[in-house]
């Protein structure tokens, strides 16, 4: 091995510089001691579409696959949550563990679309149409579902800790968001991220050093489900109702316009545009009639002049923010 | 000597186009063999068919007397057979860094919910993955792009970081598709010494397929010659170099 310095040695510094991640959870707890009730939803928002939006990022930014069944995932994490609790009474923390698994086998049901070899936009298409199928169902399952008056949730309670207002929500939301959040960084800096985005890259070649690609078509589906599937179960908390009307079209745009904003295929991007998207139109209801403009036209420049994202702002101030896919 | 690759009778059609017709020949390892011919001989099928990503339509191929005809390209890498393509191979958006470790990824012994959860042996196996790779390129010169994004790297260094990434498992059996297109003639040299060291000081058997007539007579054990789908010649250099065949087919013209 060479002994002179190379910019190989370089990243040594950097892992330390990642350890500042760990500080923006420690600091978030403070969160609630300076923000009213309102404020507290919004942030409580924000954790529920960080995980949305990490979800599909894997997807349409890591695996490089235009696959919109990401709606269909959140609505069945949120309403296998709400029946679980509703039907049959178990716990809020049994319950976000069966939209885990729901939305795995969603994202299971979506790989096998990708695994035929059905690409581009009629991947896009037959996954988009997905989501509408689920909204189908939970308009016409009426005897389960209600159909469009809803979900009631009973009240929940994580470990005894009763989630009756946004504080207690806020720090059960962001402790599921920090383990899932860590658990995907692991994940994608690991061989399993890299097989990922070496199918996005050069299949072919991916298949040339022995990595089984269909089987990670299918991991990253899977996990993007489930990722999204335990959203849906927060989601289903935060509005205490379960909806229809919430996994729909427009919403899968919003989800998508999330990944583009935030940066497509970056943890941090996701993080960064599932702030942005979720603040500024709530910003702009104070322009009534206005608002959907002001927020169309902040999307249209933020991709005009930051096409790789939100998360491209900070890898210019310091290459610790571009995505890295090993762990020293 | 058992051969390393024993190819028999392979033939590949393609809609009614014989691809490939009746080829046979063995390969060893420690030796450096080229595949010659004009274009659309079938030398990339030939290869795409050892390497599973084509179905031989007839014959059979054993790699280590072993039959790996029929398998997926992804198996066949796992016995030890590696490639490299025409066009490039790299993953772009990766670093030289993480494109070799991905070429160590069956090398890496890490359980999935090792990885999820951080466990010390899931960190312990990418740490020494990591330290592998590092090597690898240092000894290669390659140290200094580490980190680099393989995209931005010049076309000679992509086609280094691609034949480090096939050889950081140790593979027995080398395909190289064209490995000096697009290089400037010292890095032809260059890459062409370090194949030969491949071969005789690593006793890794090297099948590659090359257009620059030069340096596949002065570098090759043994020429591979195709002509529409079909072995016209086989042999050392010298040999192949003074069959008519092979002369009108193909060197004539060149």
């Amino acid at each position: 091995m060479s002994e002179t310095p190379t910019l190989a040695r370089a990243p040594v510094s950097m892992t330390r510089w990642r350890r500042m991640y760990y500080l923006v959870p420690i600091v978030a707890l403070i969160i609630p001691f300076l923000t009213n009730e309102y404020l507290l939803w919004m942030v409580n928002a924000i954790l529920v579409y960080v995980l949305v939006t990490m979800g599909f990022n894997l997807i349409i930014g890591n695996l490089g696959q235009l696959a919109f069944a990401n709606t269909a995932f959140f609505g069945i994490g949120a309403y296998t949550t709400a029946i679980l609790m509703v039907y049959l009474g178990v716990p809020y923390v049994v319950a976000i563990a069966g939209s885990a698994l729901a939305g795995g086998l969603a994202g299971f049901l979506a790989s096998v679309t990708a695994l035929r070899g059905i690409r581009l936009y009629y991947l896009a298409i037959i996954t988009l149409a997905f989501g509408e199928l689920m909204r189908w169902v939970y308009l016409h399952g009426d005897k389960v579902t209600m159909g469009s008056d809803g979900l009631l949730l009973p009240p929940a309670f994580f470990f005894g800790l009763p989630l009756d207002s946004e504080v207690p929500k806020f720090y059960v939301f962001l402790a599921l968001t920090v383990v899932v959040v860590k658990a995907t960084s692991n994940l994608m800096r690991s061989r399993v991220g890299r097989a990922i985005v070496a199918v996005r890259d050069n299949e072919a070649a991916t298949a040339s050093l022995g990595i089984h690609t269909a089987r990670y078509i299918v991991l990253a589906f899977v996990w993007s489900g489930s990722v999204v599937g335990i959203a849906g179960a927060m989601f289903a908390v935060l509005t205490e109702r379960v909806l229809p009307e919430a996994f729909g079209l427009t919403e899968v745009i919003i989800h998508f316009g999330m990944v583009l904003v935030g940066g497509t295929g970056s943890i941090v991007g996701s993080v960064l545009g599932a702030i942005a998207l979720t603040v500024l139109p709530e910003y702009f209801r104070q322009f009534p009639g206005m608002d959907e403009l002001f927020f169309g036209i902040i999307i249209v420049l933020i991709l005009l002049f930051l096409p790789k994202g939100l998360v491209s702002l900070l890898c210019r101030i310091s290459p610790v923010f571009n995505e890295r896919y090993y762990r020293d | 000597m058992e051969p390393l690759l024993r190819l028999q009778g392979i033939s590949v059609n393609f809609a009614g186009l014989r691809a490939l017709a009746d080829v046979t020949f063995d390969a060893h390892a420690g030796e450096v063999r080229a595949v010659i011919g004009p274009n659309g001989a079938g030398k990339t099928t030939l290869f795409n068919a050892i390497s599973g990503y084509v179905p031989a339509s007839d014959g059979a191929i054993h790699f280590k007397g072993e039959p790996i005809h029929g398998l997926a390209p992804h198996d066949i890498s796992v016995k030890g057979v590696r490639r490299t393509f025409q066009n490039g191979g790299l993953f772009p958006e990766m670093t030289t860094l993480e494109n070799i470790l991905a070429g160590l990824h069956v090398h890496i012994k890490s359980s999935f919910l090792g990885i999820v959860f951080g466990s010390k042996e899931a960190r312990e196996a990418e740490r020494e993955g990591i330290a592998r790779a590092r090597r690898l390129l240092d000894l290669m010169d390659l140290g200094a792009t580490a980190d680099q994004p393989a995209k931005d790297l010049s076309g000679g260094q992509q086609r280094m970081v691609e034949i480090v990434r096939t050889l950081a498992t140790d593979p027995p059996l080398l395909l190289l598709d064209e490995p000096v297109v697009g290089l400037s003639p010292p890095m032809r040299d260059r890459m062409m010494e370090i194949i030969r060291r491949l071969a005789g000081e690593e006793g890794i058997g090297i099948m590659l397929i090359e257009h620059v007539i030069d340096l596949v007579m002065s570098g090759s054990d043994i020429i591979v010659v195709l002509n529409s789908g079909e072995l016209i010649a086989e042999g050392p250099p010298e040999e192949v170099r003074q069959n008519r065949e092979v002369l009108e087919a193909y060197l004539g013209h060149v």
